[in-house]
């Protein structure tokens, strides 16, 4: 396992490059610049040029691009064109507040998806099923952003219990986190907690199917245990497969939800940095981003084989 | 050497600013103290602060912030018209190459370093290496510190307009200890001489601010007009949150979680002032939605072309979509009561006229060329003009259609490409609020953003607008901008739409608030 865990990290060190790469051919591609944002309508091309100067802008592709490797290779990641400060400092900085959103996020998804899907299946064709099933619906079908607007306008506006925005880190004020981080952890919530529904529901409807679960009632085995021991177990399986890439789509929405909630964190930071160029920060965001989801499927990869023995990676059953 | 002092007191300074404006002369007056002092103000901004280094940053979100932290030798008043800031007065040699800056006394930075000119000295250096708009300085041959409270600015050649420029705040020249000013762009800790100090940034979340115990106001004026005169921090502290979406502002100001909501949009005016505890405050003139025609690609290299497409606008209707209904018509490139004010060439606006138009079509051998109207949808009032625009020119003939980028690549288009698109959507602000020399220096050469062939715009504009600059009175240089306005619309240089008006939402416990081209919140109190 320690041989398997180490090669998949080595393993993510092209792909970093990789990612680094294709992230620089992008931006470069794309019109614009930070000089542009920060000169805004009224700039004119002698401004224009000076902003170059200022932010080295005005050096060749590959210069930029060499700089940045430099940098890079001694843990370096460069200075944020627009904030003026070093983007490593930045992502550091951030990550914690992104990570305990989607963590607080992830928790949501998977207490009211897979809750709602065991009883949707118990509940089979009867009215909760389809209450469950309508829920999952809304639950994907809605833009995220949307429905962070509606939460605001409820929870904040008309009952007064939570804030429009802000954040709180945990560490200062524990209480104080929970208010600021509930609205943007249920507003990322509310999609993936609609897909877990659907898919918890479905295989849960499977393994109660199974040959196995009718021995277990026939052998007189109390429901809740056949349901807890031997269904539950069994339906986890698909469920952590997809835990990974809801974690994924946690980390990518928070771009809308952290600007919306005025919650300064990674998603904010590299929505940010797109919409003002900020080539470095454009970088340094989409590294972290990309090492967080390698890391993580590393993470779902090794739960996988903890859930079921009768995996082995890399090897034979 | 004989001088005139033209900015020692406040009857002087209402003089210079009569001058500069034709504004009337404000009678003198106790100066301001505030009523109650403490709490928290909190500001709900519609923009991310990307930077305190006032000096490198155009952005009105940095603005709204830093001028409440720094402070410049020479500001704009209510009226738009210099006035002095840091500057106690200040003297002009009969030539008029010679600017004399009396300092006021007194004055100590955030970090309790008495001013001295060898920061004006260092902050002009650094202004005139990486301040964006450090052109301002190009006719400055050299500056000095002849002792530590006078500063001394030589003019190669005579400029009327220099205060006027100089007091400009797009980019303002903000004076910072000369210890900082030796530090890179966004690198300097904001450190400022204001009525507030900087506390905290924390960049996508806030800025919070605190009452500079030490501050030493300007008693020019008596109180709060524009950027200059009395300013006192009457609050505590003053936190400005970034809360871009518009959606979750107002929630916050109706939740009482903000005070102040810069940009309230139309349609949420009415339910917040219906909102106990809110109330709509209005800047009837904010800003004008303009437009530019691309001059080197095809049709609309062709004058006929473009002065087709200039007959067949309804600007009412163009306006009614961009602002939902929060502007006012205007045929010009000045707001209307202002020194440079003029409607000159009038006659070719809002015409609304598809059959001129389609006869300036024929006589130009108009073939049905698309014309691409180059938009984006992060500014409505540019994304709307354009819908509405399109659907007009097409009424009328023309085979228009849009091109829609995201903010920042369609600046770069119009910035950088000649071909590609024939008309590009922008809007001035403060470009328009600071009279006419700052009105017309983008359509001017080397500017010039229309795109002119070979980069050169037309004689009669560029003579006029050198006319603006350096005319020896203000009846001169509004004479001169008439003129230079007219050719705007004759030769379709740029296309003014009109007006658009801005609405801030405040809590009813704010006093003594008053909207501006930035936020004030300077001798703003809480109620108890």
């Amino acid at each position: 396992m320690i041989g398997y865990t180490v090669s998949r990290l080595l393993q993510t060190i092209p792909i970093l490059i990789l990612v680094s790469l294709i992230a620089f051919g992008i931006i470069y591609l794309i019109p614009g610049d930070a000089a542009t944002v920060i000169g805004g309508p009224s700039a004119t091309a002698e401004d224009l040029a000076r902003i170059r100067a200022n932010l080295g802008l005005d050096q060749p592709l590959l210069a930029q691009i060499g700089h940045f490797y430099v940098n890079l290779l001694q843990g370096d990641l460069g200075r944020s064109l627009m904030l003026g400060i070093p983007v490593t400092d930045a992502v550091i900085a951030r990550s914690p507040i992104t990570i305990s959103i989607a963590l607080y996020s992830l928790v949501l998804t998977i207490v009211l998806g897979l809750s709602t899907g065991i009883v949707a299946a118990l509940n089979h064709n009867r009215w909760i099923d389809q209450a469950a099933t309508v829920f999952a619906l809304i639950g994907v079908s809605l833009p995220n952003f949307w429905l962070a607007l509606v939460m605001i306008v409820l929870f904040s506006v008309h009952l007064g219990w939570l804030p429009t925005g802000g954040y709180v880190p945990f560490t200062t004020d524990p209480i104080g986190w929970l208010r600021t981080a509930t609205l943007p952890a249920l507003s990322l919530a509310m999609l993936q907690a609609g897909l877990l529904t659907r898919i918890t529901r479905s295989t849960m409807l499977e393994v109660l199917r199974q040959d196995y679960i009718r021995t277990a009632r026939a052998k007189g085995v109390p429901e809740w245990v056949v349901i807890t021991r031997h269904a539950l177990a069994n339906t986890l399986m698909p469920v952590v497969t997809v835990l990974g890439l809801i974690l994924s789509v946690l980390l990518s929405g928070s771009i809308v939800i952290e600007t919306i909630f005025n919650v300064p964190g990674i998603g904010s930071l590299l929505g940010n940095a797109i919409s003002n160029r900020d080539y470095p920060m454009i970088q340094g965001g989409l590294l972290f981003v990309t090492a967080a989801l390698l890391l993580l499927n590393l993470v779902v990869d090794i739960l996988y084989t903890w859930l079921d023995p009768r995996i082995r990676v890399g090897g034979s059953a | 050497m004989a001088a005139n002092r033209l900015l020692t007191s406040f009857a002087a300074t209402v003089s210079i600013a009569a001058m500069m404006s034709g504004a009337p002369a404000l009678a003198a007056d106790e100066p301001f103290s505030c009523p109650i002092k403490g709490g928290e103000l909190i500001v709900g901004l519609e923009g991310g602060t990307p930077t305190l280094d006032q000096m490198v940053a155009t952005s009105s979100a940095t603005r709204n912030v830093a001028m409440n932290i720094f402070e410049t030798l020479v500001i704009r008043d209510e009226n738009m018209s210099p006035a002095p800031d840091l500057a106690k007065s200040i003297d002009v040699s009969d030539d008029g190459l010679t600017y004399t800056f009396n300092l006021r006394t007194g004055v100590k930075f955030h970090n309790g370093k008495p001013l001295t000119s060898a920061d004006v000295v260092a902050s002009f250096d650094r202004y005139k290496e990486i301040g964006i708009n450090r052109s301002t300085l190009d006719i400055v041959a050299s500056w000095s510190a002849p002792d530590q409270e006078t500063f001394v600015i030589t003019l190669e050649k005579a400029q009327p307009t220099f205060l006027e420029n100089l007091s400009s705040y797009t980019v303002p020249i903000v004076i910072i200890p000369s210890e900082e000013a030796a530090k890179p762009a966004n690198e300097i800790d904001p450190i400022g001489t204001g009525p507030f100090k900087f506390v905290e940034f924390v960049p996508d979340s806030h800025v919070k601010l605190e009452a500079y115990e030490d501050y030493k106001p300007n008693d020019a004026l008596p109180g709060l007009s524009g950027f200059a005169g009395h300013k006192e921090a009457c609050v505590d502290t003053v936190t400005f949150r970034m809360l871009t979406e518009a959606g979750a502002r107002m929630a916050a100001l109706e939740t009482g979680e903000i005070h102040i909501a810069e940009n309230v949009p139309t349609v949420s005016q009415q339910r917040l002032a219906d909102t106990e505890g809110v109330e709509i405050v209005r800047l009837k003139e904010f800003a004008l939605n303009m437009g530019y025609p691309n001059w080197s690609a095809p049709p609309t290299d062709n004058l006929k072309v473009r002065q087709a497409m200039l007959a067949a606008l309804d600007m009412e209707e163009i306006m009614e979509a961009a602002t939902d209904g929060a502007f006012e018509l205007n045929a010009s490139l000045q707001f209307p009561g202002t020194a440079y004010y003029s409607e000159a060439g009038g006659q070719y606006y809002n015409q609304a006229d598809p059959e001129k138009a389609a006869e300036l079509l024929k006589e130009a051998g108009y073939n049905n060329e698309p014309i691409v109207l180059l938009t984006n949808q992060q500014f409505p009032n540019m994304y709307n003009s354009a819908l509405v625009m399109a659907a007009q020119l097409q009424a009328a003939g023309m085979n228009a259609e849009l091109r829609v980028l995201d903010w920042p690549t369609a600046l770069a288009t119009s910035e950088k490409e000649t071909e590609g698109w024939n008309f590009f959507y922008t809007y001035w602000a403060t470009v328009t609020a600071q009279g006419g020399p700052n009105s017309l220096r983008n359509l001017a050469d080397p500017a010039n953003v229309f795109k002119p062939k070979d980069n050169k715009g037309p004689e009669d504009f560029n003579a006029a607008f050198q006319d603006v600059q350096s005319g020896a009175t203000i009846e001169e240089r509004s004479a001169a901008f008439a003129k230079a306005q007219e050719i705007v619309f004759e030769d379709v240089m740029a296309i003014p739409f009109g007006i658009m008006q801005s609405a801030q939402g405040i809590r009813t416990d704010v006093e003594n608030y008053e909207p501006f081209y930035n936020i004030r919140v300077s001798n703003v109190w809480l109620k108890r």
